[in-house]
């Protein structure tokens, strides 16, 4: 609900997939006030009941023999714990990550970022990292060798906006990661939990990585939580048995936080909530693929796995303006940050055809008010410089902030006028 | 170094409650870890429970790249609570993240690329925080981020050649807390003061474990009659109830942000559930002053212990200020003996991650006189034993 004005939406972005269990979910806010009855974070470096349930459900529900858990407190720190893990464990300095790719803000996850805005101004970051075009085997081939600690890939790209690994590049990467000594590690911060129809985006490949992490959804939305999982033979678990402390979350992993992702996994595991993201997902897409052949000069294509589903636009500054005609419709959805040209339709696992329906309805709806701003607009994007403006967030922002405080204004004038 | 870790590990905690902590076999001890100066205000303080009981019920998460009423006033409560120039806020999750956040800042601001800061420090484990840091594993994780450099504790004329117009930002603890609470004298950072604003330089505190009163003063750098450009606050924002720091920064230094809107993003930072209880400790924070029990206690436990530890030649010294302190032993060998003595005798602390030598005390604030006098009597015998 917004604030301001108490007006409702549909929350089709969940904090990138934060609300896999849905907004304000009854099961996980009663979990969580029954463990503070019992708990509070708990201290970093000490063991607990909750750390050791959660840790154990993790190991079983993880795929194959990735048996170890370390808790951390957000994705960003979970992949510094990642890479950390990576280097010491392999003695190399060099990772791999693809353009585009997103893992967090913090100083490794953001060595390793494949958007240019989001590092040059805080430059000179980490030496080592090496990045390549995601889907593209030949060129990670070219740049991983035996230097190479680890190559960290997001099953499906999020930020990039929405793409889906190819079965063969993720099985190559595996291929080349084994004969190389290279630790694989799949980024399913928010592919996991069933977002994209199976409980973790790995298994649609049937590839085993060496480490995996995970965050967001983990939290259940309401209280932070993220961890890394990783194979119980190998380089990372030797390096962990000798140094168990090597990578201390201060609040990640804490017990409260532990208590409600353990209910998040019950009422996942419960629901078999990726049973409902492959079906509400496969309806969604036909949905939107029919609206893609209705609208072929707005909409390039719609994508996706899941109910991780991107609609890309054939314009760049298409993705903010949809966002404003989305919320106007009562749907709260953004565009990708690293692909402002990608919508992302990211809606709570627990969603259900009626409301699907409705969402459908709604994106309809903006579609048709989106076709009269681009009757003006689509023409003048032909003007260089206009198009240079209409692509810039800053000058987005500005139009539609006062356009709503203009009509606010009217609205306001008119009502007085009536009283 | 391994017994230590050892322990640690085999500690289950259970029940928690003010200053106390019960393991799983059910053993009573007084918590002087703190999980890293975190529960200033005790163990599950019950107006803090209550507020998180509250808060759930009412939000959750919110949008992370949106502004919410609980974000705004939580960023309201810490500009009337920090005093000083700094009036802007960036939440992160943990300490590491905000280090990382305040350096990028920095370097975004300024356009410069270097970051100077003293040996010895601890700032956490994530990218920046480590680079920054002394960590007895650092050399395992590779190369680390460039332009950092590190010159001697409360050394004038070094700090003086290191800072230049290309310098970033100066990071510094006001208190190494993880180094056997080594602190300098107020003219070393006023002189630092001086030269940063010479050189426009940011001057980073980091109070994640001195802040919010551990020192027995709201803040740290109060004691030195200066004010940091940028300042992190720990997790003892929200007394350990929430995972949730912050930095508050001058309004100058938030016109990076104004011009690169959302390139320092983190999805749990500005938690509205976190909000509303990270302002219910604040509340708190101000009602009872506690810096002032703890400026108390922390006096006693010092003079108290003082006189043991002169005539034991296998200890180093006792330091520290307020509630945070450290007595150094010879050995880390000898340091992990006395924890787990003084585990043995009722009371929970840990060594230092950058001196191993150094056991750290650093309890609630709202310890009471009894409490003390109990921590007091159970240290005598787990020094004797050794």
């Amino acid at each position: 609900m917004d604030a301001s004005s108490g007006k409702m939406f549909y929350d089709a972005f969940t904090s990138a997939g934060c609300f896999n269990v849905g907004r304000m979910n009854e099961s996980v806010i009663r979990a969580l006030d029954e463990a503070a009855d019992k708990y509070d974070m708990g201290s970093v470096g000490f063991s607990s009941i909750p750390k050791i349930e959660l840790t154990k459900l993790l190991a079983n529900l993880a795929p194959g023999d990735l048996n170890n858990v370390i808790l951390c407190a957000s994705g960003g720190d979970a992949c510094a714990c990642a890479m950390k893990l990576a280097r010491a464990a392999t003695g190399r300095n060099e990772i791999i990550t693809m353009f585009k790719a997103y893992h967090g803000h913090e100083g490794f996850s953001l060595s390793g970022n494949g958007k240019d805005y989001y590092k040059h101004l805080f430059e000179p970051l980490m030496p080592g990292f090496k990045l390549a075009p995601f889907n593209d085997l030949q060129a990670v081939r070219k740049i991983a060798s035996k230097e190479t600690a680890a190559i960290i890939i997001e099953p499906v790209q999020g930020e990039a906006g929405i793409y889906v690994s190819a079965p063969d590049f993720i099985k190559g990467l595996r291929e080349l990661c084994n004969n190389l000594g290279i630790l694989l590690i799949l980024d399913e911060v928010q592919t996991g939990f069933g977002r994209t129809g199976k409980l973790w985006a790995s298994e649609h490949f049937g590839v085993l990585p060496d480490i995996m992490f995970i965050a967001k959804s983990l939290s259940g939305g309401l209280y932070p939580n993220a961890a890394v999982i990783f194979r119980e033979d190998g380089l990372a678990a030797q390096y962990v048995a000798k140094n168990p402390l090597f990578h201390r979350s201060f609040s990640g992993g804490s017990d409260l936080g532990c208590m409600v992702s353990i209910r998040v996994l019950d009422f996942v595991i419960k629901n078999r909530l990726w049973e409902n993201s492959a079906d509400m997902g496969n309806y969604f897409k036909a949905g939107l693929i029919k609206l893609w052949n209705e609208n072929p000069r707005i909409i390039k294509e719609v994508r996706g796995l899941g109910l991780m589903i991107g609609i890309e636009y054939q314009y760049e500054f298409v993705g903010a303006l949809m966002s404003e005609c989305l919320s106007r419709q009562g749907i709260w959805a953004i565009f990708s940050g690293n692909a402002p040209q990608v919508m992302r339709f990211q809606v709570p696992l627990t969603v259900t055809r009626k409301e699907i329906d409705d969402i459908l309805d709604k994106i309809r709806l903006a579609v048709k008010s989106l076709r009269k701003y681009l009757l003006v607009l689509l023409p003048l994007s032909h003007i260089k410089f206009i198009r240079r403006m209409l692509d810039n967030v800053h000058i987005q922002i500005i139009t539609f902030n006062l356009t709503r405080d203009i009509e606010e204004f009217f609205t306001e004038t008119l009502n007085l006028k009536k009283v | 170094m391994q017994e230590h870790i050892r322990q640690e590990h085999v500690f289950v905690e259970d029940d928690r409650n003010g200053v106390y902590i019960t393991d799983i076999t059910g053993t009573r001890f007084i918590d002087c870890y703190s999980s890293a100066s975190t529960y200033n205000l005790g163990r599950r303080n019950e107006l803090l429970i209550a507020s998180l009981k509250e808060a759930i019920f009412k939000t959750d998460q919110g949008n992370f790249p949106m502004i919410s009423e609980q974000k705004a006033l939580l960023a309201k409560r810490i500009c009337e609570f920090v005093p000083g120039p700094t009036e802007c806020v960036l939440y992160g999750v943990t300490r590491g993240e905000s280090i990382d956040a305040a350096c990028k800042l920095a370097r975004g601001a300024t356009g410069r690329p270097e970051l100077v800061t003293v040996d010895g420090g601890y700032y956490g484990d994530t990218g920046f925080a480590l680079s920054l840091s002394e960590h007895p594993l650092k050399s395992d994780f590779g190369e680390l981020i460039p332009d950092i450099i590190v010159v001697p504790f409360g050394d004038y004329e070094a700090a003086e050649s290191a800072i230049s117009q290309n310098t970033a930002a100066f990071i510094f603890e006001p208190v190494q807390a993880e180094n056997h609470c080594r602190t300098v004298e107020t003219g070393y950072i006023k002189h630092i003061r001086t030269i940063c604003d010479k050189t426009s330089t940011c001057l980073i505190f980091d109070e994640s474990q001195t802040g919010l009163g551990r020192t027995g003063k709201k803040f740290a750098f109060e004691r030195f009659g200066i004010y940091p450009d940028i300042l992190v606050i720990g997790e003892a924002m929200t007394g350990g109830i929430f995972p949730m720091t912050a930095i508050a920064f001058t309004t100058k230094l938030k016109q990076f942000f104004d011009i690169h809107p959302l390139i320092h993003l983190s999805t749990f930072a500005g938690h509205d559930v976190g909000c509303m209880i990270a302002i219910a400790a604040l509340d708190e924070y101000e009602k009872l002053s506690p810096w002032e029990n703890a400026a108390e206690k922390g006096t006693k436990i010092m003079n108290e212990l003082s006189p043991l530890i002169s005539s034991d030649h296998r200890i180093k010294y006792l330091t520290g200020l307020g509630l945070l302190i450290s007595i150094t032993f010879e050995s880390s060998e000898l340091a992990d003996r006395f924890c787990l003595h003084a585990k043995n005798n009722g009371i929970l602390l840990c060594n230092g991650i950058v001196d191993d030598k150094c056991c750290l005390l650093r309890p609630s604030f709202l310890i009471t006189e009894e409490e003390t006098g109990f921590i007091i009597k159970a240290l005598r015998p787990a020094l004797s034993e050794l």
